[in-house]
Protein backbone atom coordinates (compact mmCIF):
# COMPACT_ATOMS: atom_id res chain seq x y z
CA UNK A 1 0.00 0.00 0.00
CA UNK A 2 2.90 2.30 0.61
CA UNK A 3 3.68 1.96 -3.08
CA UNK A 4 0.14 3.06 -3.98
CA UNK A 5 0.39 6.03 -1.62
CA UNK A 6 3.72 7.00 -3.09
CA UNK A 7 2.10 7.01 -6.55
CA UNK A 8 -0.28 9.68 -5.34
CA UNK A 9 2.63 11.78 -4.12
CA UNK A 10 4.85 11.78 -7.20
CA UNK A 11 6.65 15.11 -7.38
CA UNK A 12 5.08 17.07 -10.23
CA UNK A 13 8.56 18.03 -11.41
CA UNK A 14 9.32 14.38 -12.16
CA UNK A 15 6.18 14.25 -14.31
CA UNK A 16 7.25 17.44 -16.10
CA UNK A 17 10.73 16.05 -16.82
CA UNK A 18 9.37 12.73 -18.10
CA UNK A 19 6.82 14.55 -20.23
CA UNK A 20 9.43 16.99 -21.57
CA UNK A 21 11.80 14.18 -22.58
CA UNK A 22 9.06 12.10 -24.17
CA UNK A 23 7.78 15.08 -26.16
CA UNK A 24 11.28 16.08 -27.23
CA UNK A 25 12.52 12.67 -28.40
CA UNK A 26 10.10 12.22 -31.35
CA UNK A 27 10.92 15.75 -32.52
CA UNK A 28 14.60 14.77 -32.76
CA UNK A 29 13.99 11.23 -34.02
CA UNK A 30 10.47 10.92 -35.55
CA UNK A 31 8.60 7.69 -34.92
CA UNK A 32 6.66 7.89 -38.19
CA UNK A 33 3.28 7.08 -36.67
CA UNK A 34 1.54 8.89 -39.52
CA UNK A 35 -1.52 11.11 -39.72
CA UNK A 36 -4.87 10.18 -41.23
CA UNK A 37 -7.34 12.87 -42.24
CA UNK A 38 -10.77 12.76 -40.65
CA UNK A 39 -14.11 13.74 -42.17
CA UNK A 40 -14.18 17.19 -40.55
CA UNK A 41 -10.88 18.30 -42.10
CA UNK A 42 -11.79 16.64 -45.39
CA UNK A 43 -15.06 18.57 -45.54
CA UNK A 44 -13.21 21.85 -45.09
CA UNK A 45 -10.61 20.82 -47.64
CA UNK A 46 -13.31 19.90 -50.18
CA UNK A 47 -15.09 23.20 -49.65
CA UNK A 48 -11.94 25.23 -50.24
CA UNK A 49 -11.12 22.95 -53.17
CA UNK A 50 -14.46 23.71 -54.79
CA UNK A 51 -13.89 27.49 -54.89
CA UNK A 52 -13.48 28.45 -58.56
CA UNK A 53 -10.09 29.79 -59.63
CA UNK A 54 -9.95 33.57 -59.56
CA UNK A 55 -12.46 33.87 -56.71
CA UNK A 56 -11.46 35.07 -53.27
CA UNK A 57 -11.25 33.20 -49.99
CA UNK A 58 -11.46 35.28 -46.82
CA UNK A 59 -9.27 33.98 -44.00
CA UNK A 60 -9.87 35.53 -40.60
CA UNK A 61 -6.71 35.54 -38.49
CA UNK A 62 -8.42 35.62 -35.11
CA UNK A 63 -5.63 34.40 -32.88
CA UNK A 64 -2.53 35.59 -31.12
CA UNK A 65 1.02 34.21 -30.74
CA UNK A 66 -0.09 32.16 -27.70
CA UNK A 67 -2.08 29.89 -30.02
CA UNK A 68 0.48 29.93 -32.81
CA UNK A 69 1.60 26.26 -32.57
CA UNK A 70 -1.96 25.08 -33.14
CA UNK A 71 -3.37 27.67 -35.49
CA UNK A 72 -0.54 29.10 -37.59
CA UNK A 73 0.00 25.77 -39.43
CA UNK A 74 -3.73 25.85 -40.30
CA UNK A 75 -3.37 29.35 -41.70
CA UNK A 76 -0.38 28.46 -43.86
CA UNK A 77 -1.92 25.16 -45.05
CA UNK A 78 -5.20 26.81 -46.08
CA UNK A 79 -3.30 29.63 -47.82
CA UNK A 80 -1.12 27.12 -49.71
CA UNK A 81 -4.24 25.21 -50.75
CA UNK A 82 -5.91 28.38 -52.02
CA UNK A 83 -2.86 29.59 -53.95
CA UNK A 84 -2.33 26.16 -55.52
CA UNK A 85 -5.93 26.38 -56.81
CA UNK A 86 -5.37 29.97 -58.01
CA UNK A 87 -7.84 31.23 -55.44
CA UNK A 88 -7.08 34.72 -54.12
CA UNK A 89 -6.71 35.21 -50.39
CA UNK A 90 -8.08 38.12 -48.40
CA UNK A 91 -6.79 38.25 -44.84
CA UNK A 92 -8.30 40.19 -41.98
CA UNK A 93 -8.52 39.82 -38.24
CA UNK A 94 -10.68 40.48 -35.22
CA UNK A 95 -7.76 40.02 -32.80
CA UNK A 96 -5.27 42.85 -32.38
CA UNK A 97 -2.21 40.66 -31.59
CA UNK A 98 -2.89 38.54 -34.67
CA UNK A 99 -1.74 41.32 -36.99
CA UNK A 100 1.92 40.32 -36.89
CA UNK A 101 1.08 36.69 -37.67
CA UNK A 102 -1.08 37.65 -40.65
CA UNK A 103 1.72 39.85 -41.99
CA UNK A 104 4.17 36.97 -41.60
CA UNK A 105 1.88 34.58 -43.49
CA UNK A 106 1.12 37.14 -46.21
CA UNK A 107 4.85 37.67 -46.68
CA UNK A 108 6.10 34.07 -46.54
CA UNK A 109 3.49 31.96 -48.38
CA UNK A 110 2.57 33.82 -51.64
CA UNK A 111 6.12 33.78 -53.13
CA UNK A 112 6.11 29.93 -52.95
CA UNK A 113 3.41 30.01 -55.64
CA UNK A 114 4.60 33.09 -57.52
CA UNK A 115 1.70 35.12 -56.10
CA UNK A 116 1.95 38.85 -55.60
CA UNK A 117 0.65 41.11 -52.89
CA UNK A 118 -2.24 43.22 -54.13
CA UNK A 119 -3.03 40.87 -57.00
CA UNK A 120 -3.44 37.52 -55.26
CA UNK A 121 -3.34 38.35 -51.57
CA UNK A 122 -4.34 41.37 -49.48
CA UNK A 123 -4.18 41.85 -45.73
CA UNK A 124 -6.82 44.29 -44.53
CA UNK A 125 -5.55 44.52 -40.96
CA UNK A 126 -7.56 44.90 -37.82
CA UNK A 127 -10.37 47.27 -36.81
CA UNK A 128 -12.13 47.77 -33.51
CA UNK A 129 -15.76 46.68 -33.16
CA UNK A 130 -16.28 43.03 -34.03
CA UNK A 131 -19.93 43.00 -35.14
CA UNK A 132 -19.71 46.45 -36.70
CA UNK A 133 -16.66 45.34 -38.70
CA UNK A 134 -18.34 42.21 -40.10
CA UNK A 135 -21.64 43.93 -40.80
CA UNK A 136 -19.80 46.85 -42.39
CA UNK A 137 -17.83 44.45 -44.61
CA UNK A 138 -21.17 42.98 -45.64
CA UNK A 139 -22.22 46.40 -46.95
CA UNK A 140 -18.91 47.61 -48.36
CA UNK A 141 -15.45 46.42 -47.40
CA UNK A 142 -13.89 49.76 -48.40
CA UNK A 143 -16.05 51.63 -45.90
CA UNK A 144 -14.54 49.61 -43.05
CA UNK A 145 -11.05 49.23 -44.48
CA UNK A 146 -10.38 52.16 -46.83
CA UNK A 147 -6.71 51.13 -46.76
CA UNK A 148 -4.96 47.80 -46.29
CA UNK A 149 -2.66 47.09 -43.35
CA UNK A 150 0.24 48.83 -45.09
CA UNK A 151 -1.80 51.98 -45.67
CA UNK A 152 -2.38 51.42 -49.40
CA UNK A 153 -5.86 52.45 -50.57
CA UNK A 154 -7.91 49.36 -51.44
CA UNK A 155 -8.91 51.00 -54.71
CA UNK A 156 -5.29 50.83 -55.83
CA UNK A 157 -5.09 47.06 -55.28
CA UNK A 158 -6.15 45.06 -58.39
CA UNK A 159 -7.50 42.15 -56.33
CA UNK A 160 -10.02 44.35 -54.55
CA UNK A 161 -11.73 45.49 -57.76
CA UNK A 162 -13.82 42.31 -57.80
CA UNK A 163 -14.32 42.19 -54.06
CA UNK A 164 -16.64 44.93 -52.91
CA UNK A 165 -18.61 43.24 -50.14
CA UNK A 166 -18.81 39.91 -48.30
CA UNK A 167 -21.28 38.50 -50.85
CA UNK A 168 -18.47 38.64 -53.43
CA UNK A 169 -16.60 36.09 -51.35
CA UNK A 170 -17.77 32.45 -51.64
CA UNK A 171 -16.26 31.25 -48.37
CA UNK A 172 -14.73 32.35 -45.09
CA UNK A 173 -12.28 30.29 -43.07
CA UNK A 174 -12.14 31.66 -39.55
CA UNK A 175 -9.05 30.54 -37.67
CA UNK A 176 -9.97 31.35 -34.11
CA UNK A 177 -8.45 31.04 -30.68
CA UNK A 178 -11.67 32.09 -28.93
CA UNK A 179 -13.90 35.15 -28.93
CA UNK A 180 -14.13 37.07 -31.17
CA UNK A 181 -13.83 34.34 -33.74
CA UNK A 182 -15.72 31.85 -35.87
CA UNK A 183 -18.94 32.39 -33.86
CA UNK A 184 -19.01 36.04 -34.88
CA UNK A 185 -18.51 35.13 -38.53
CA UNK A 186 -21.43 32.69 -38.16
CA UNK A 187 -23.55 35.26 -36.32
CA UNK A 188 -23.11 38.11 -38.74
CA UNK A 189 -21.58 36.89 -41.99
CA UNK A 190 -23.43 33.61 -42.39
CA UNK A 191 -26.81 34.31 -40.84
CA UNK A 192 -27.14 37.65 -42.62
CA UNK A 193 -25.29 37.13 -45.89
CA UNK A 194 -25.44 33.34 -46.20
CA UNK A 195 -21.72 32.87 -46.74
CA UNK A 196 -20.14 29.45 -46.15
CA UNK A 197 -17.99 29.45 -43.02
CA UNK A 198 -15.33 26.92 -42.12
CA UNK A 199 -13.35 27.05 -38.91
CA UNK A 200 -10.00 26.19 -37.47
CA UNK A 201 -10.01 26.32 -33.70
CA UNK A 202 -7.76 25.57 -30.76
CA UNK A 203 -8.29 22.16 -29.22
CA UNK A 204 -9.61 23.79 -26.04
CA UNK A 205 -12.54 25.30 -27.91
CA UNK A 206 -13.12 22.40 -30.32
CA UNK A 207 -15.86 20.78 -28.23
CA UNK A 208 -17.86 24.03 -28.39
CA UNK A 209 -17.58 24.11 -32.18
CA UNK A 210 -18.98 20.63 -32.83
CA UNK A 211 -22.68 21.61 -32.49
CA UNK A 212 -22.21 24.15 -35.31
CA UNK A 213 -20.64 21.47 -37.46
CA UNK A 214 -23.39 18.96 -36.73
CA UNK A 215 -26.08 21.52 -37.59
CA UNK A 216 -24.36 22.27 -40.89
CA UNK A 217 -23.55 25.87 -39.98
CA UNK A 218 -19.84 25.15 -40.21
CA UNK A 219 -18.67 23.73 -43.52
CA UNK A 220 -15.72 21.98 -41.92
CA UNK A 221 -13.65 22.06 -38.79
CA UNK A 222 -9.98 21.80 -37.93
CA UNK A 223 -9.53 21.07 -34.23
CA UNK A 224 -6.17 21.92 -32.71
CA UNK A 225 -2.78 20.82 -33.95
CA UNK A 226 -4.25 17.47 -35.08
CA UNK A 227 -6.67 19.32 -37.35
CA UNK A 228 -3.79 21.37 -38.76
CA UNK A 229 -1.82 18.18 -39.40
CA UNK A 230 -4.81 16.60 -41.17
CA UNK A 231 -5.13 19.60 -43.47
CA UNK A 232 -1.39 19.66 -44.17
CA UNK A 233 -1.56 15.99 -45.17
CA UNK A 234 -4.53 16.62 -47.47
CA UNK A 235 -2.74 19.53 -49.13
CA UNK A 236 0.43 17.47 -49.70
CA UNK A 237 -1.48 14.37 -50.87
CA UNK A 238 -3.06 16.41 -53.65
CA UNK A 239 0.37 17.72 -54.59
CA UNK A 240 -0.48 21.32 -53.71
CA UNK A 241 2.55 21.80 -51.51
CA UNK A 242 5.91 20.30 -50.68
CA UNK A 243 6.60 22.64 -47.80
CA UNK A 244 7.66 21.57 -44.32
CA UNK A 245 4.65 20.47 -42.27
CA UNK A 246 5.13 21.68 -38.67
CA UNK A 247 1.88 20.18 -37.36
CA UNK A 248 2.55 16.76 -38.92
CA UNK A 249 6.08 16.84 -37.48
CA UNK A 250 4.58 17.39 -34.03
CA UNK A 251 2.06 14.54 -34.17
CA UNK A 252 4.45 11.83 -32.91
CA UNK A 253 5.17 13.93 -29.83
CA UNK A 254 1.49 14.63 -29.39
CA UNK A 255 0.60 10.93 -29.56
CA UNK A 256 3.34 9.96 -27.11
CA UNK A 257 2.27 12.72 -24.71
CA UNK A 258 -1.32 11.48 -24.84
CA UNK A 259 -0.21 7.92 -24.03
CA UNK A 260 1.72 9.22 -21.01
CA UNK A 261 -1.27 11.26 -19.84
CA UNK A 262 -3.58 8.25 -20.20
CA UNK A 263 -1.17 6.05 -18.22
CA UNK A 264 -0.87 8.71 -15.52
CA UNK A 265 -4.67 9.10 -15.28
CA UNK A 266 -5.12 5.32 -14.99
CA UNK A 267 -2.32 4.96 -12.40
CA UNK A 268 -3.69 7.92 -10.45
CA UNK A 269 -7.19 6.42 -10.37
CA UNK A 270 -5.98 2.95 -9.37
CA UNK A 271 -3.84 4.41 -6.59
CA UNK A 272 -6.66 6.67 -5.42
CA UNK A 273 -9.24 3.87 -5.22
CA UNK A 274 -6.76 1.45 -3.63
CA UNK A 275 -5.79 3.89 -0.88
CA UNK A 276 -9.41 5.02 -0.35
CA UNK A 277 -10.57 1.42 0.10
CA UNK A 278 -7.86 0.90 2.68
CA UNK A 279 -8.81 4.10 4.48
CA UNK A 280 -12.50 3.09 4.58
CA UNK B 1 23.63 21.29 -34.61
CA UNK B 2 23.51 24.90 -35.84
CA UNK B 3 22.88 27.30 -32.99
CA UNK B 4 21.11 30.46 -34.10
CA UNK B 5 23.13 33.64 -34.35
CA UNK B 6 20.03 35.85 -34.41
CA UNK B 7 19.75 38.06 -31.35
CA UNK B 8 15.94 37.99 -31.61
CA UNK B 9 15.90 34.18 -31.53
CA UNK B 10 18.18 34.25 -28.49
CA UNK B 11 15.92 36.72 -26.68
CA UNK B 12 12.85 34.56 -27.46
CA UNK B 13 14.68 31.41 -26.36
CA UNK B 14 15.93 32.89 -23.08
CA UNK B 15 12.42 34.18 -22.31
CA UNK B 16 10.96 30.75 -23.12
CA UNK B 17 13.39 29.10 -20.72
CA UNK B 18 12.48 31.77 -18.16
CA UNK B 19 8.79 30.96 -18.42
CA UNK B 20 9.50 27.21 -18.24
CA UNK B 21 11.54 27.78 -15.07
CA UNK B 22 8.22 28.20 -13.23
CA UNK B 23 7.70 24.45 -13.63
CA UNK B 24 10.53 23.94 -11.16
CA UNK B 25 9.40 26.68 -8.80
CA UNK B 26 8.41 30.33 -8.78
CA UNK B 27 11.46 32.57 -9.20
CA UNK B 28 12.40 36.19 -10.02
CA UNK B 29 13.44 35.33 -13.59
CA UNK B 30 9.99 33.88 -14.28
CA UNK B 31 8.37 36.96 -12.72
CA UNK B 32 10.47 39.20 -14.96
CA UNK B 33 9.44 37.25 -18.08
CA UNK B 34 5.79 37.24 -17.03
CA UNK B 35 5.69 40.99 -16.42
CA UNK B 36 7.58 41.67 -19.62
CA UNK B 37 5.04 39.60 -21.56
CA UNK B 38 2.09 41.46 -20.04
CA UNK B 39 3.70 44.84 -20.68
CA UNK B 40 4.68 44.06 -24.26
CA UNK B 41 1.24 42.59 -25.04
CA UNK B 42 -0.59 45.63 -23.72
CA UNK B 43 1.81 48.06 -25.40
CA UNK B 44 1.54 46.23 -28.71
CA UNK B 45 -2.27 46.20 -28.53
CA UNK B 46 -2.44 49.90 -27.67
CA UNK B 47 -0.12 50.83 -30.53
CA UNK B 48 -2.06 48.73 -33.04
CA UNK B 49 -5.40 50.06 -31.79
CA UNK B 50 -4.14 53.61 -32.25
CA UNK B 51 -2.59 53.14 -35.68
CA UNK B 52 -5.29 50.84 -37.11
CA UNK B 53 -8.43 52.30 -35.65
CA UNK B 54 -8.30 55.50 -33.59
CA UNK B 55 -5.84 57.44 -35.76
CA UNK B 56 -7.19 56.67 -39.28
CA UNK B 57 -10.89 56.54 -38.35
CA UNK B 58 -11.16 59.36 -35.82
CA UNK B 59 -8.09 61.50 -35.14
CA UNK B 60 -6.95 61.99 -38.73
CA UNK B 61 -10.32 62.85 -40.32
CA UNK B 62 -11.39 65.01 -37.37
CA UNK B 63 -8.24 67.02 -36.68
CA UNK B 64 -5.73 66.59 -39.51
CA UNK B 65 -7.67 66.39 -42.75
CA UNK B 66 -8.92 69.69 -44.25
CA UNK B 67 -12.60 70.45 -44.83
CA UNK B 68 -12.08 69.80 -48.53
CA UNK B 69 -11.26 66.18 -47.73
CA UNK B 70 -13.70 65.61 -44.89
CA UNK B 71 -16.97 67.59 -45.00
CA UNK B 72 -18.04 69.51 -41.90
CA UNK B 73 -21.05 67.21 -41.44
CA UNK B 74 -18.80 64.16 -41.13
CA UNK B 75 -16.45 66.00 -38.79
CA UNK B 76 -19.36 66.91 -36.51
CA UNK B 77 -20.56 63.31 -36.64
CA UNK B 78 -17.15 62.10 -35.51
CA UNK B 79 -17.38 64.24 -32.38
CA UNK B 80 -20.06 61.87 -31.03
CA UNK B 81 -17.83 58.76 -30.81
CA UNK B 82 -14.97 60.96 -29.58
CA UNK B 83 -17.05 62.29 -26.68
CA UNK B 84 -18.53 58.87 -25.91
CA UNK B 85 -15.05 57.35 -25.91
CA UNK B 86 -13.63 60.04 -23.65
CA UNK B 87 -16.50 59.57 -21.20
CA UNK B 88 -15.09 56.10 -20.43
CA UNK B 89 -12.18 57.84 -18.69
CA UNK B 90 -14.61 59.45 -16.21
CA UNK B 91 -14.30 56.15 -14.38
CA UNK B 92 -11.04 57.48 -12.91
CA UNK B 93 -12.64 60.69 -11.52
CA UNK B 94 -15.01 59.78 -8.66
CA UNK B 95 -17.06 63.00 -8.88
CA UNK B 96 -18.07 62.44 -12.49
CA UNK B 97 -17.72 58.66 -12.67
CA UNK B 98 -21.48 58.38 -13.26
CA UNK B 99 -20.96 59.81 -16.75
CA UNK B 100 -19.60 56.44 -17.84
CA UNK B 101 -23.23 55.29 -17.99
CA UNK B 102 -23.72 57.16 -21.28
CA UNK B 103 -21.17 55.25 -23.38
CA UNK B 104 -22.10 52.03 -21.58
CA UNK B 105 -25.78 52.56 -22.36
CA UNK B 106 -24.94 53.27 -25.99
CA UNK B 107 -22.79 50.16 -26.32
CA UNK B 108 -25.29 47.91 -24.53
CA UNK B 109 -28.21 49.22 -26.53
CA UNK B 110 -26.47 49.01 -29.87
CA UNK B 111 -24.83 45.65 -29.22
CA UNK B 112 -28.05 44.09 -27.92
CA UNK B 113 -30.02 45.30 -30.91
CA UNK B 114 -27.48 43.91 -33.33
CA UNK B 115 -26.58 40.71 -31.50
CA UNK B 116 -29.88 39.37 -30.15
CA UNK B 117 -31.58 38.56 -33.50
CA UNK B 118 -28.36 37.12 -34.94
CA UNK B 119 -27.64 35.16 -31.78
CA UNK B 120 -31.19 33.79 -31.70
CA UNK B 121 -30.97 32.72 -35.33
CA UNK B 122 -27.49 31.16 -35.07
CA UNK B 123 -27.46 29.63 -31.62
CA UNK B 124 -31.10 28.73 -31.03
CA UNK B 125 -33.09 28.35 -34.25
CA UNK B 126 -30.34 26.66 -36.27
CA UNK B 127 -29.28 24.52 -33.31
CA UNK B 128 -32.85 23.31 -32.73
CA UNK B 129 -33.11 22.57 -36.45
CA UNK B 130 -29.89 20.57 -36.18
CA UNK B 131 -31.33 18.51 -33.35
CA UNK B 132 -34.62 17.65 -35.05
CA UNK B 133 -35.16 14.35 -36.83
CA UNK B 134 -35.86 15.17 -40.46
CA UNK B 135 -36.84 12.74 -43.28
CA UNK B 136 -33.36 13.01 -44.82
CA UNK B 137 -31.82 11.51 -41.69
CA UNK B 138 -33.64 8.18 -42.24
CA UNK B 139 -31.75 7.56 -45.50
CA UNK B 140 -28.68 6.17 -43.68
CA UNK B 141 -28.73 4.12 -40.51
CA UNK B 142 -25.53 5.61 -39.04
CA UNK B 143 -26.76 9.19 -39.55
CA UNK B 144 -30.08 8.22 -37.98
CA UNK B 145 -28.34 6.63 -35.00
CA UNK B 146 -26.21 9.72 -34.31
CA UNK B 147 -29.23 11.99 -34.78
CA UNK B 148 -31.21 9.98 -32.21
CA UNK B 149 -28.26 10.06 -29.76
CA UNK B 150 -28.01 13.84 -30.24
CA UNK B 151 -31.73 14.28 -29.67
CA UNK B 152 -31.73 12.12 -26.52
CA UNK B 153 -28.61 13.89 -25.27
CA UNK B 154 -30.05 17.38 -25.76
CA UNK B 155 -33.44 16.55 -24.24
CA UNK B 156 -32.00 14.70 -21.23
CA UNK B 157 -29.34 17.37 -20.58
CA UNK B 158 -32.03 20.06 -20.61
CA UNK B 159 -34.06 17.97 -18.16
CA UNK B 160 -31.06 17.89 -15.81
CA UNK B 161 -31.30 21.69 -15.60
CA UNK B 162 -35.08 21.61 -15.04
CA UNK B 163 -35.44 22.60 -11.38
CA UNK B 164 -39.15 23.39 -11.12
CA UNK B 165 -40.07 19.82 -10.26
CA UNK B 166 -38.41 17.21 -8.04
CA UNK B 167 -36.39 14.73 -10.08
CA UNK B 168 -38.41 11.55 -9.50
CA UNK B 169 -39.60 8.76 -11.79
CA UNK B 170 -39.26 9.51 -15.50
CA UNK B 171 -37.76 12.92 -14.77
CA UNK B 172 -35.07 11.29 -12.64
CA UNK B 173 -34.26 8.81 -15.39
CA UNK B 174 -34.04 11.61 -17.95
CA UNK B 175 -31.89 13.86 -15.75
CA UNK B 176 -29.54 11.01 -14.83
CA UNK B 177 -29.19 10.14 -18.50
CA UNK B 178 -28.47 13.84 -19.01
CA UNK B 179 -25.63 13.63 -16.46
CA UNK B 180 -24.02 10.84 -18.51
CA UNK B 181 -24.10 13.03 -21.62
CA UNK B 182 -22.73 15.98 -19.66
CA UNK B 183 -19.89 13.85 -18.27
CA UNK B 184 -19.03 12.63 -21.77
CA UNK B 185 -19.00 16.29 -22.87
CA UNK B 186 -16.72 17.29 -19.97
CA UNK B 187 -14.44 14.35 -20.72
CA UNK B 188 -14.18 15.37 -24.37
CA UNK B 189 -13.43 18.95 -23.33
CA UNK B 190 -10.73 17.77 -20.91
CA UNK B 191 -9.18 15.55 -23.57
CA UNK B 192 -9.07 18.45 -25.99
CA UNK B 193 -7.62 20.70 -23.27
CA UNK B 194 -4.78 18.21 -22.69
CA UNK B 195 -4.18 18.13 -26.43
CA UNK B 196 -4.11 21.94 -26.59
CA UNK B 197 -1.62 22.29 -23.74
CA UNK B 198 0.63 19.61 -25.22
CA UNK B 199 0.49 21.41 -28.58
CA UNK B 200 1.74 24.59 -26.94
CA UNK B 201 4.58 22.70 -25.26
CA UNK B 202 5.47 21.02 -28.56
CA UNK B 203 5.39 24.38 -30.32
CA UNK B 204 7.87 25.85 -27.88
CA UNK B 205 10.11 22.77 -28.00
CA UNK B 206 10.08 22.92 -31.80
CA UNK B 207 11.22 26.53 -31.54
CA UNK B 208 13.99 25.64 -29.08
CA UNK B 209 15.22 22.60 -31.00
CA UNK B 210 14.84 23.96 -34.53
CA UNK B 211 15.08 27.75 -34.51
CA UNK B 212 17.43 28.18 -31.54
CA UNK B 213 19.62 25.09 -31.22
CA UNK B 214 19.28 23.82 -34.79
CA UNK B 215 19.03 20.22 -33.61
CA UNK B 216 16.12 19.42 -35.92
CA UNK B 217 15.43 20.58 -39.46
Amino acid sequence: MKFMESLLRIDRRIIYIVMGILVMLPLIRPLGLGVTSGPRATRLFDSVDSIPAGKTLLIAVDFDPASMPELYPMLTAVMRHAFAKNVKVLLCGLWVPGAGLAVQAATEIPPEYGKKYGEDVVYLGWKAGVDAVILGMGENIKNVFPNDYNGKPLESLPMMRDVQRLRDIPMIVAISAGDPGYRDWLLYAQSRYGIKVGAGVTAVSAADAYPYLQSGQLTGLLAGMKGAAEYEVLVQKKGYSKAYMPAVAAMDSQSLAHVVIMILVIIGNIAYFATRKRGA
Amino acid sequence: MHISTSILTWIAAVLTVGIFSFLWKDNPFYKFCEHLFVGVSVGYSIALTWYNSVYPDLFQPLFLKPLSAVPIGRKLLLIIPLVLGLLYFCRFIPKVSWLIRFPMAFVFGWASGVAIPAFFQTNIVRQIQGTLLTPGIFARWDVLLWAIISLVGVVCSVFYFFFSKEHKGALKLASETGIIFLMVGFGASFGYTVMARMSLLIGRLQFILRDWLGVIR
